[in-house]
């Protein structure tokens, strides 16, 4: 491990104001923005961070399982059918199913105890569905953390892509891994929140993966391959292997990695 | 930014506990170490002035007096610790442990090998220009003692 003194001095150059940041907590966790202004008045920014969080509580009560009044609550009761549900439902429908063949079916949702679950996809659809909003406000780059899944475009001032650490998963405050990314990079693992993730296969608890990361074009499906990862730890690295653009890197319970030529930064 | 280095105090101190977790639970603490014992710097990765901007448009020097902010004496569960962290502009330069009381030898041991590596990580986190940190999805309360808390006050305009 080599520390900040071997790290190349940051090159001199037109390096623009810091971006405009700001937290917003949602869906049981917290967003983190960083948006990059550019031209556009600060002001605007804001309202495009506004309306971006503004998304992201309107996914929240729409997908929450945990509120039993949520559309998504109802339809897993089965007092809802399909038709009755929001345009943004049938998006995410869509999405899952494209998902769960990606993934060579370790991801889901219609295997899940308690009826259909999209929420190993939902965050981070609803994360780039936010990120569109300040992709129209026309600022040269933004990034959204959604509680440890990350959707970007563009780049910080002074740089090419944005940089992202992959936390470790058994210490907290070090890093197993950098990249960089002007997409998406979404993490699964049970560390933080205990053994919450299915094995569709037996509807069972089963984590094969102490960390798996999946980048690529789309956090929707990042997210998702991510959580796949992270069920059926080797068995599922095929699967993201063979689909342009994306790439995994599996950190396994007893600590050995693996990965499917993902780019790591120094 | 003394709110930031507050943060990187708090996920330091939870990381800290993690890696102690690993041996049995111990005795009501006593002081084995003074003050002193592992604080300085020692580390090649604490220079003071080593590393990038703590972001991307930052300078590659810091800036401004530097400031050093004491973090609280923490009860890990193991024993005590306190963090100090030194701050020149936006830039953590160095993080050092001026206090740290275990409960036997053993976890005196295990601090004493761990704390460096805690400590570059922590520097390393804080300067390598890291704009998000991915991972499992952590609660709204685990949010506050993560490196992107830290980040998000860091970057702060």
């Amino acid at each position: 491990m080599t520390g900040p003194a071997s790290l190349p001095a940051q090159p001199p150059g037109p390096a623009g104001p810091p971006p405009v940041t700001h937290a917003e907590p949602a869906m049981g966790t917290v967003f983190s923005f960083a948006v990059v202004t550019g031209a556009a008045p600060e002001s605007a920014v804001r309202a495009a961070i506004a309306g971006a969080c503004d998304v992201l509580h309107r996914c929240d009560a729409l997908f929450s399982t945990w509120d039993e009044a949520s559309p998504v609550s109802r339809f897993r009761r089965g007092e809802a059918t399909v038709s009755q549900m929001p345009p943004e439902f049938h998006e995410v429908l869509e999405e899952c199913r494209a998902a769960r063949r990606a993934s060579g079916g370790w991801f889901d949702p219609w295997a899940m105890p308690g009826g259909f679950d999209p929420t190993g996809l939902v965050k981070g659809w609803a994360t780039e569905r936010a990120l569109a909003l300040l992709r129209d406000a026309g600022v040269p780059g933004a990034l959204i953390n959604g509680g440890g899944d990350v959707a970007a475009f563009g780049s910080p001032a002074g740089a090419q892509r944005w940089r992202v650490g992959i936390r470790h998963p058994w210490r907290a405050d070090a890093l197993a891994g950098i990249v960089e990314t002007d997409a998406a990079v979404a993490t699964s693992g049970c560390y933080e929140r205990g053994a919450h993730l299915i094995d569709p296969r037996t509807g069972q608890p089963a984590s094969r993966a102490a960390s798996a990361t999946v980048t690529g074009p789309s956090l929707a499906l990042a997210d998702a391959l991510a959580t796949g990862v992270a069920v059926g730890g080797d068995e599922a690295l095929p699967a993201v292997a063979g689909l342009a653009g994306y790439a995994a890197y599996l950190i396994r319970p007893d600590g050995t990695e693996t990965d499917t030529g993902i780019e790591f930064a120094r | 930014m003394k709110r930031a280095a507050w943060y990187l105090i708090a996920g330091t101190v939870a990381g800290f506990a993690g890696v102690l977790g690993l041996h049995g639970r111990a005795a009501p603490p006593v002081l084995v170490a003074g003050p002193k014992s592992t604080g300085g710097g020692a580390s090649p990765a604490a220079t003071p002035g080593a590393g990038g901007g703590a972001r991307a448009s930052g300078p590659v020097q810091p800036t401004g007096p530097a400031r050093q902010v004491n973090g609280v004496v923490e009860q890990y569960g193991y024993g005590e610790l306190s963090v100090t962290v030194t701050v020149r502009g936006s830039q953590i330069t160095n993080v050092s442990v001026p206090l740290l009381r275990t409960a036997e030898p053993y976890s005196q041991q295990l601090a004493v090998q761990v704390l460096p590596m805690l400590k570059s990580e922590v520097l390393r986190a804080g300067s390598a220009r890291i704009y998000a940190v991915t991972g499992a999805t952590y609660t709204s309360q685990a949010y506050a003692d993560s490196i992107q808390s830290a980040l998000d006050k860091l970057h702060i305009k």
